[in-house]
């Protein structure tokens, strides 16, 4: 279909703010950052090249390998429990239950907190001598144990156990609009064919909300990579460095430490990651022709 | 003395007289972290001294240090700098200097003697190139001990002075099983302090400048180095379950409620003691311990004036450098803050009896230990917090943390 | 799948308590209790004095319950020299919120249109690389961005905060208007096209009103990130403008001073009512705006 020269005009000039933004902000920032990676910047940036001494560094530091095992761990779980959690609630809530409207906020609400002070009342509750393992013990449970938080191979998996309650709710709204969508008249047909419900669920439901489940995987995976809040309200990347994350450590580098050169190799190894992970999937996708 | 007297008399009078000459108001904005309700009672100090020169105080407080810095430091970059902002008395401003940001203050500290009156390891860290480019405004000191009188006396012992003292009182505590035998808060900066204050105190003053200030890599490697390791690992088995994350203050408040022996924290841990009500040398004592040659570790807050081109700005900022040491305004916001003021010809008999602990502590030039901020860049500071905290919170050995601060110290140019 | 959510059919309002129900709501009052936990620690925390709070018992209901600390909060804890608690950001926060959501909307809103629709050359390329840097922590931009604004003499005010935030909006914007127009029947633009319509025309008068539920999430969406966002504003938005996050931090983050937890906890509820009070409000167009767009990867 021809389009006149005047509205070909109007579509490209309504994108120039994009593009403008696009240039100067994320790929002029961008491409700055990757130089900065090539310096040994301290607290002001300079131009002094050490190629790719930072890193070097970065890949001998104990912290950033942990943190990149933390982030690995943390996705993958946050990510599925997530997305199980949310479908589960939608599904839950998509029963007709009553006082719908109080659940559902029930569920949304920890998405409008920060986690500055949210995190530290998470830290609270599983503490062992102040949360969850205190009452425990004093209501009989003596021998009740649940100090992940205290003890390094497990403290990231607190981290989740938090994450998961802020973004559960988001992943339930998406799910329950996806759920709300399904066509009536789909539900008529497995009624008269006389299926299970959980069988309806799994057989028929789940494939047709693939849409669904692919939005609410890509928000949650950039708040995956963006994570940082919730490491230091929760426990500031404790014990030790056992539940440190990347964007933790660029973020501390930059202004802390006052060691631009170092924070900034972080941040373009993390740039390189993503990139290596979603630019296959973008091809692929154009391929199969999805995107116009 | 007289001196300063006069100056800061003229300068009052000057600042009377040129108000309404000039018509142009001196305003100063201040960028700071100092946000609680004792830390702003202490900034106070300074506003209504620079008020009562004439001059109006415009107060920009940010919490958390790294926040405050990031703020001031970004104006500073854009072209907008605040009048004055807070650092850390040590090598944070480094990179301003020598980018030609800072105003010098070398006319006001000759002016008032600064040199003669402070220790100079504090002015050394205030210096570049020969001239003084921040002001100290207070000592804190980062290696104390708080300990509860009565819990230690329930076990017949006394105010320790070394850490073997220390440390049988610590396993006596520890084998009455009534109370946490160390207090401590398991957050990565405490653990830091914690293992500073058994350098200093165990490996003594040579070592400290030695694996701070000089970076000797092959000290790191020491024997005595290993001693100072092995004791800091020891003291986890005096620390309870519920350490990691905890706030310092919540540890604090473990040793005023008489659940906890003892606590390493610096000084302004007596904030929270005063806040309870308890008195010095009757409900708590405070103490620095050292093996031999050791030291009371002086940190500090300074102060510095990004270069201003408008010279009423300058006047701001010079007002604002010549205030801030003189000596009741020094005593006045120790008393609020809880430092002990950096001059050493002030009237101490109004501090109590653990600050005037600190002021003996600092007068005496072999006790004067500057703090590991004042040695080394902030970017190796964190590297070695990174090294502690892993040493301190897994089971990595002795020689193994060893070799970590060696590779640390060795990777800084 | 259609485009809005079905009317449910008109149900039997009543169904039979089954084991299966029973499971159900055992389902719901499990997890709810999972979901309310730390906002009962939160809300417990804020109504007791420092003295019971040091105490340590953080599910044991308050002896005396008293709001002193809400009150506080709001109108006279110290957050520096000015001790006036956080109601003075609060306007500051007003005065940021609604032009950057307003603005954030209106342009990814027509970004989204123009590579929807429109078959621009490299549309795509410039979408696949916003959805890219959508993934990098933008405090990495911080300084870049400064040097920029204070190059172009915008400096820190009201304008270079909006900008800001228009500009960190915009990749999350355009995707969910994008997937959303996309996912409209393309005979609607066709027949308009015929009709002659040019190209600001069909976007205004016919796609934003069909997106009416699709503005409702966004503006859910920006409205939460906007309202908590606290570094952007504290380095761009200019002394007078400061957004009440920075209160907020100054009293939660003493790194020397005393803590009053109590307090921390009621100036953080106090935070949160607004985009609380928001996402109540639009909890029905919420549900129904995703239904209508962001699903359609």
């Amino acid at each position: 279909m021809r389009l006149s020269l005047n509205s070909r005009i109007s579509a490209i000039t309504a994108l120039l703010p994009a593009l403008l933004v696009m240039l100067v902000v994320y790929i002029g920032a961008t491409g700055w950052t990757v130089w900065m990676s090539l310096t040994n910047s301290r607290m002001l940036p300079n131009n002094n090249f050490v190629g790719l001494r930072q890193y070097e560094m970065l890949f001998g530091n104990d912290r950033w390998i942990t943190s990149v095992h933390n982030i690995v761990i943390y996705g993958v779980l946050f990510v599925s429990l997530a997305l199980s959690i949310g479908f589960l609630l939608a599904v839950a809530i998509d029963q007709r239950v009553r006082a719908e409207d109080t659940i559902r906020s029930i569920y949304l609400y920890p998405y409008s907190m920060s986690f500055v002070v949210t995190g530290l009342v998470w830290q609270w509750l599983l503490n062992p001598t102040l949360g969850i393992q205190h009452v425990l013990r004093s209501w009989g449970f003596e021998g009740a144990t649940f100090d992940w938080i205290v003890r390094p191979e497990t403290a990231i998996y607190c981290l989740v156990i938090a994450g998961v309650w802020q973004a559960s709710g988001l992943v339930m709204a998406i799910m329950l609009a996806g759920l709300r969508g399904v066509d009536e008249e789909i539900w008529k047909a497995t009624r008269v064919d006389g299926l299970p419900k959980w069988r309806v669920y799994v057989s028929i439901i789940i494939p047709m909300m693939g849409a669904s489940f692919a939005t609410a995987a890509v928000l949650l995976s950039t708040g995956v990579v963006r994570l940082y809040d919730l490491s230091v309200a929760m426990t500031n990347g404790g014990p030790g460095i056992a539940s440190e994350v990347p964007a933790k450590f660029v973020m501390d580098h930059l202004f802390e430490r006052a060691n631009i050169g170092l924070a900034t190799a972080a941040a373009t190894t993390m740039l390189i990651t993503v990139i290596a992970v979603v630019a296959p999937y973008f091809y692929w996708r154009t391929r199969k022709g999805e995107m116009r | 003395m007289k001196r300063t007297l006069f100056a800061s008399v003229a300068i009052v009078a000057a600042a009377c007289v040129s108000v309404p000459v000039s018509a142009e108001e001196m305003k100063a904005e201040v960028i700071h972290w100092w946000t609680s309700g004792g830390e702003a009672a202490a900034v106070r100090v300074f506003a209504d001294q620079f008020t009562k020169a004439g001059g109006t105080w415009i107060d920009s407080a940010v919490a958390g240090a790294a926040n405050a810095r990031n703020a001031a430091i970004s104006r500073t970059v854009a072209g907008n700098p605040p009048t004055a902002m807070q650092l850390n008395t040590g090598k944070q401003f480094d990179e301003l200097v020598e980018g030609g940001l800072l105003a010098d203050v070398d006319a006001v500290a000759t002016e008032g003697n600064w040199k003669g009156v402070m220790p100079a390891a504090i002015t050394a860290a205030a210096t570049r190139n020969g001239k003084m480019y921040a002001v100290p405004i207070n000592i804190h000191g980062q290696n104390w001990l708080w300990y509860n009188k009565a819990v230690l006396a329930s076990v017949g012992a006394d105010e320790p002075k070394t850490w073997n003292d220390a440390i049988t009182i610590l396993d006596k505590l520890k084998a009455e099983g009534k109370v946490i035998p160390l207090a401590f808060s398991g957050q990565k900066n405490w653990e830091q302090n914690l293992f500073n204050s058994v350098l200093i105190g165990v490996g003594g003053a040579q070592m400290w400048t030695g694996i701070l200030g000089k970076r000797d890599a092959s000290l790191a490697r020491s024997a005595e180095f290993k001693a100072v390791a092995v004791t800091y690992k020891k003291l986890k088995d005096y620390v309870d379950a519920g350490a990691p994350g905890r706030n310092w203050n919540d540890a604090t408040n473990l040793v005023i409620q008489g659940k906890a022996g003892m606590q390493i924290m610096g000084d302004w841990a007596k904030g929270e003691f005063i806040a309870a009500g308890k008195i010095a040398d009757k409900d708590y004592g405070c103490t620095v311990l050292s093996n031999g040659s050791g030291g009371y570790v002086m940190g500090g807050d300074v102060f510095v004036f990004p270069k201003a081109k408008d010279p009423s700005v300058t006047k701001a900022q010079m007002t604002l450098a010549r205030l801030m040491l003189t000596p009741e305004t020094q005593i006045q916001f120790a008393l609020k803050k809880g430092s002990i003021p950096v001059r050493s010809d002030v009237d101490t008999s109004a501090l109590d009896a653990c600050a005037q602990k600190g002021m003996r502590y600092v007068a005496d030039k072999a006790q004067q230990m500057p703090s590991g901020d004042m040695l080394a860049p902030p970017a190796m500071i964190g590297a070695l917090q990174d090294a502690i905290s892993q040493y301190w919170n897994t089971n990595m050995s002795a020689d193994e943390f060893s070799a970590k601060v060696a590779a640390v110290l060795k990777s800084q140019e | 799948m259609t485009a809005a959510a079905q009317p449910l059919p008109a149900a039997r309002r009543s169904k039979r308590m089954t084991p299966a129900r029973w499971g159900l709501y055992a389902f719901i009052f499990i997890t709810a209790l999972y979901f309310l936990l730390p906002l009962y620690v939160m809300v417990v925390t804020s109504l007791k004095p420092m003295a019971e709070i040091r105490q340590g018992n953080l599910l044991a209901l308050p002896v005396a319950p008293s709001i002193d600390a809400w009150v506080k909060a709001w109108t006279s804890a110290c957050t520096g020299l000015t001790c006036q608690g956080i109601k003075i950001g609060f306007l500051n926060s007003l005065r940021i919120l609604v032009p950057s959501v307003v603005i954030s909307i209106l342009v990814g809103s027509l970004t989204g249109y123009a590579l929807s629709l429109w078959r621009v050359r490299g549309g795509n390329i410039l979408f696949g690389t916003m959805m890219v840097v959508a993934f990098i922590p933008y405090q990495v931009f911080i300084y870049p961005l400064v040097r920029v604004f204070s190059f172009t003499g915008l400096g820190q005010s009201l304008l270079t905060i909006v900008i800001i935030h228009t500009i960190f909006g915009l990749p999350t914007m355009t995707l969910l208007f994008r997937n959303y127009f996309a996912s409209l029947p393309v005979e609607l633009f066709k027949a308009a096209r015929v009709d002659g319509a040019g190209f600001y025309q069909i976007y205004a008068r016919i796609m934003m009103p069909m997106a009416t539920p699709m503005i409702v999430v966004a503006v859910i969406l920006q409205t939460t990130g906007i309202w908590n966002d606290f570094i952007l504003g504290l380095v761009f938005a200019g002394r007078d403008n400061l957004p009440m996050t920075v209160q907020l931090n100054n009293i939660v983050n003493s790194t020397q001073g005393e803590r009053a937890y109590n307090v921390d906890m009621a100036a953080t509820l106090l935070t949160a009512l607004l985009p609380l009070v928001v996402y109540f409000g639009s909890g029905r167009w919420f549900v129904r705006g995703i239904a209508a767009g962001a699903v359609k990867g």
